[in-house]
């Protein structure tokens, strides 16, 4: 185990523990409703009676959002132990090049996400030059799609912390 | 060892969280916040579902750990939501400030109690 170290610094003993693990999950839920929430409050927030413009929040807003989701839920769907088969014995007949196929389809998602975000926060909301309060519609717009690569992320690492803790158990 | 004592003061702060949240219902007549009640009441049932799904003992498949991961995915998911929800609402001006306050305080009362009793008589079960 030890000379197939790739990187130079070691993974914190901490973070192999289960409570770690089970709050990186925790966590990660809690992130992706922030996200989701947060969305939500710039579509309920523009048809509320404090929305004095007339710029709304439409399924356009909403679609990059449903792309980062998508491509987190793609991330997440693929086993994590395929990924690193690098011996015949578990990758079968090209698994692990399937796995890293669907997780290229997945990221791209996410990416694609964030990246509509910010589309929509510069054509709907900085080129037409909407003031403040109904700004902060394509703001969240932004934030909301940060949250959810930043759970996918969490979600991602606590995962993989997985085959650690489950090795030591199984020992 | 949870006794009397631990039942009966797990009780008085579930009726002061319902207190709380139905007061911030009724005293602006605005009855948006009692989704805050079945949000928590909603909240640990994903735990407990996934944890009968999947079996722990198996280490080989761990598509049993990823059952309940989901599980754990979607109780922190509605826990947010508790908490959300009413900032979402008193952003829109649907409910004022006071009953924000109330309803997050009032529907973390009853997701603890949820939580503690949980635990406390999880431990009764093991032995």
């Amino acid at each position: 185990m030890e000379e197939d170290r790739l990187w130079k610094f070691r993974r914190p003993e901490w973070l192999n523990s289960a409570w770690v693990r089970n709050g990186g999950v925790y966590g990660a839920g809690a992130l992706f409703s922030l996200a989701f929430y947060v969305l939500l409050d710039a579509a309920v927030w523009s048809k509320s009676a404090a929305n004095g413009s007339d710029v709304h929040v439409t399924f356009v807003d909403w679609l990059p959002l449903i792309f980062s989701a998508l491509g987190m839920l793609i991330i997440n769907s693929v086993e994590k132990a395929r990924l690193s088969a690098d011996s015949f014995s578990y990758s079968g007949s090209g698994v692990a090049w399937k796995a890293r196929v669907v997780l290229f389809l997945g990221f791209a998602a996410l990416a694609g996400g964030m990246a509509g975000g910010v589309t929509v926060f510069v054509l709907k909301f900085v080129v037409p030059s909407v003031q403040w309060p109904a700004l902060g519609m394509g703001v969240e717009n932004v934030v909301a799609n940060g949250l959810v690569g930043l759970s996918s992320v969490v979600l991602w690492i606590s995962q993989n912390m997985e085959d650690e803790y489950s090795y030591n158990l199984a020992l | 060892m949870p006794g009397i004592k631990t039942i009966i003061s797990l009780s008085f702060v579930l009726a002061v969280g319902f207190l709380l949240v139905i007061l911030s219902c009724a005293l602006f007549k605005v009855y948006y916040p009692l989704l805050v009640v079945a949000t928590y009441v909603l909240a640990p049932l994903p735990n407990w579902i996934c944890s009968r799904c999947s079996n722990p003992d198996d280490f080989v498949e761990s598509s049993g750990n990823a059952v309940l991961d989901l599980g754990r995915f979607c109780t922190g998911f509605l826990v947010v939501m508790g908490i959300a929800l009413p900032v979402v609402l008193y952003h829109s001006t649907l409910i004022n400030a006071a009953a924000m306050a109330m309803s997050i305080i009032g529907g973390l009362l009853i997701y603890g109690t949820i939580i503690s009793f949980g635990m406390f008589f999880q431990e009764d079960q093991e032995f």
